[in-house]
């Protein structure tokens, strides 16, 4: 490089600095200082109404007794739950979007992004509506005689999936149709043009090559289901105990437990970092696999 | 013995007939090429012998075996397609090894059989690298290794050169025909450059609105076009109509009006018997006609007209001459060989004499018509800028 394009280099970095500090600015008012201010909550003591500015661990001991521990299984399984359900549906929904002509695909992306135009609350409000013991799904099915007495789908754990998956659907197919929808077919005629018949051309070629959407879906219907709070809340069942719901519960209602409620909050924020790490780790790994950087 | 019958075989979308009642057979080991403008239907031909498509009517047999409904991966037959449809997430290793990993080969074969036909293409040394990585020439060998290694009974090459560079496109050509030799199968071609399938094939199927329109060895295409169509699309030619004056034992008279009431007497030796007063075309390859300032000495089975030359085209090769002959634009091509013609160089406006032998006057059994191309309509000799021109037509 030489000296005029150092110090374009130099002029674009200090540029680049103009154009993020807005957004740096905003992250660290409203992000990263409520979070230090959790991260010093969770080492204070307890008290009833407040806290007592003496340092102490005992949050953190708490959260791993077998109570949270449970809790903290139930939303990762729940959340797997979700993802797993959204990947079966969404794959072939995604699929067959990409492959529809110009006109369809427009119209059935349209009709992906439709509902959220509504307010989840007053979807998920819906739902209750329609699972409930007197609800249409139960209304329905008894009357074309399939079962004969109701069914008790509302406030349990797989009401919480089905709501989930309906909410998160859309973050899933969207991803994995942008990556589908760029694939060149005709690999497609190429494997099966050399010996392999549908299903084995689908799981050597578009299978590994739709792998980076998998990857993204998944992760954005995985970590916004593992915080879940709402969906927990109004179709949850009440026994459960959501990791959501306990940290709720131990910032509002007296006793109150900020310390322990913010070691929580920490804790999972931390498992889903952990898990983003050792997910793109292995993603990258593919990727330089991929460029030939690893033999 | 595996030899390619198509009978009868016809292939509609919607209703576009892309493919129109072929028959065909193509000899077991044949380097065969179908050639024709964009949207003829060899492609579409192509697909149906790959089994991408299943015709509306008709057979593929590949020796005593009928094809027609076999779906693509039971085929003995293999691609290679236009962008080399690479897998981008294998190596070129595995990409090689996929046919066989397919049919669940033990490793030790697979590892052996790939390397071996890497070699033959040259590309042992690149195994470990990716698509992306590979120029389009390497992608193009690698194609061809991997659509090689289930030593299929027939190679479909779907226009394989057109992404490459005039250069790369020469050498890979002969590469091709060195490749065709050593693996002895039948490879056929599909392509819409003339060029290629004249150099590279053993018989040329000449294809047009999805019928052939000829099959043959290229000399014979080129010698002896059997329609307007295939005159025209192969090669150069001024179509002259003209009409059947005299049959002798051994040669024709021609009549051609070439202005109001102004005509050319042409001879032509006969390869079929046309009645006196009959309409047809003569299609006249520029290179085979002579062009002098003076007369040439008269002989029985010379043609000679006179004419103006409107045009001159240096092309390096050759020089293009643009000759008005009454309405009738005639183009000569002549190559720069002083020891036959020692003359000083012809200019523009020149009366010139043309000639050529009476069986270079080609007769073809049709008229031509508006929408088929005539000698007269040559575009190029449109009064624009010289310099223009010339640059217009380096592809000629």
């Amino acid at each position: 490089m030489n000296d005029l394009e150092l110090k374009a280099a130099a002029r674009r970095n200090r540029n680049s600095w103009i154009l993020t500090a807005p957004a740096l600015l905003w992250l660290t008012v409203f992000f990263l200082i409520p979070y230090l201010i959790v991260v010093v909550y969770s080492f204070l003591t307890p008290d009833i109404y407040e806290v007592k500015f003496r340092l102490s661990l005992t949050s953190y001991l708490d959260v791993v007794s077998s109570a949270y521990l449970r809790s903290l299984f139930l939303a990762f399984k729940l959340a797997f739950q979700t993802t797993a359900i959204c990947l079966l549906i969404g794959y072939p929904v995604a699929y067959f979007i990409a492959r529809s002509s110009e006109k369809i695909k427009n119209t059935l992306l349209i009709l992906i992004i439709i509902p959220f135009w509504t307010n989840l609350i007053i979807r998920i409000f819906s739902w209750r509506i329609f699972l409930s013991y007197n609800g249409v799904l139960n209304d329905t099915l008894m009357r074309i005689g399939l079962i004969s007495s109701p069914l008790e789908i509302m406030r349990t754990d797989l009401a919480v999936i089905l709501v989930m998956v309906y909410v998160y659907l859309p973050y899933m197919i969207l991803p994995l149709y942008s990556v589908l929808e760029k694939i060149d077919f005709t690999l497609l005629q190429a494997a099966m043009d050399l010996g392999a018949n549908e299903a084995k051309a689908y799981f050597k070629v578009t299978l590994p090559l739709s792998a980076e959407g998998i990857f993204a879906g998944s992760i954005l219907v995985f970590i916004p289901a593992l915080g879940a709070y709402l969906i927990p809340q109004l179709v949850g069942n009440q026994q459960s105990l959501y990791i959501g719901q306990i940290i709720t519960y131990k910032i509002k209602n007296i006793p109150r437990n900020w310390p322990l409620a913010s070691a929580l909050s920490l804790v999972l924020l931390f498992l889903v970092a952990l898990l983003l790490v050792l997910m793109f780790t292995a993603y990258k790994r593919r990727k330089d696999k991929l460029k030939g950087l690893v033999a | 013995m595996s030899d390619i019958r198509l009978e009868n075989l016809s292939k509609d979308f919607g209703s576009f007939r892309a493919v129109e009642n072929v028959n065909l057979e193509i000899k077991s080991g044949e380097l065969f090429s179908f050639l024709g403008p964009s949207g003829c239907g060899k492609t579409t031909l192509l697909r149906m012998l790959a089994g991408f498509e299943i015709p509306n009517t008709g057979k593929i047999q590949i020796g005593n075996k009928d094809i027609t409904q076999l779906p693509a991966y039971r085929r003995q037959v293999n691609t290679i397609f236009q962008n080399y449809s690479l897998f981008p997430h294998m190596s070129v290793f595995d990409n090689v090894a996929f046919p066989l990993k397919i049919r669940k080969q033990p490793a030790s074969t697979i590892k052996s059989s790939v390397l071996e036909m890497l070699s033959l293409v040259k590309m042992e040394d690149q195994h470990a690298k990716y698509p992306d990585q590979l120029s389009g020439g390497q992608k193009q060998r690698v194609a061809i290794a991997r659509a090689l290694i289930n030593k299929p009974e027939v190679l479909l090459l779907d226009e394989p050169l057109a992404a490459l560079d005039l250069k790369l496109r020469q050498h890979m050509l002969i590469e091709l025909m060195n490749i065709h030799d050593l693996v002895g199968i039948t490879f056929i071609y599909v392509t819409h450059d003339q060029g290629e399938a004249m150099s590279i094939s053993d018989r040329v199927a000449v294809m047009n609105q999805g019928k052939i329109i000829q099959s043959g060895p290229p000399d014979d295409i080129y010698e002896r076009p059997s329609s307007i169509f295939s005159a025209y699309f192969i090669g150069e030619t001024n179509l002259i109509s003209g009409t059947v004056s005299q049959v002798h034992d051994d040669y024709i008279e021609l009549k051609c009006q070439i202005d109001k009431d102004e005509f050319l007497e042409l001879d032509s030796t006969m390869h079929f018997t046309p009645l006196p007063g009959k309409e047809l075309t003569m299609s006249l390859r520029p290179e085979k006609i002579a062009i002098s300032r003076s007369k040439p000495r008269t002989q029985d089975d010379i043609n000679f007209v006179r004419g103006t030359i409107e045009d001159i085209l240096y092309l390096g090769t050759h020089t293009q001459y643009i000759v008005r002959v009454g309405k009738l634009r005639i183009r000569v091509f002549s190559q720069h060989k002083r020891v036959y013609f020692d003359e000083k160089a012809l200019d523009w406006e020149e009366p010139v004499w043309l000639f050529w032998h009476d069986s270079d006057t080609w007769l073809i059994d049709e008229v031509a018509s508006d929408t088929s191309p005539s000698g007269s309509d040559l575009e190029i000799a449109s009064p624009y800028s010289r310099a223009v021109k010339k640059l217009g037509n380096q592809r000629i």
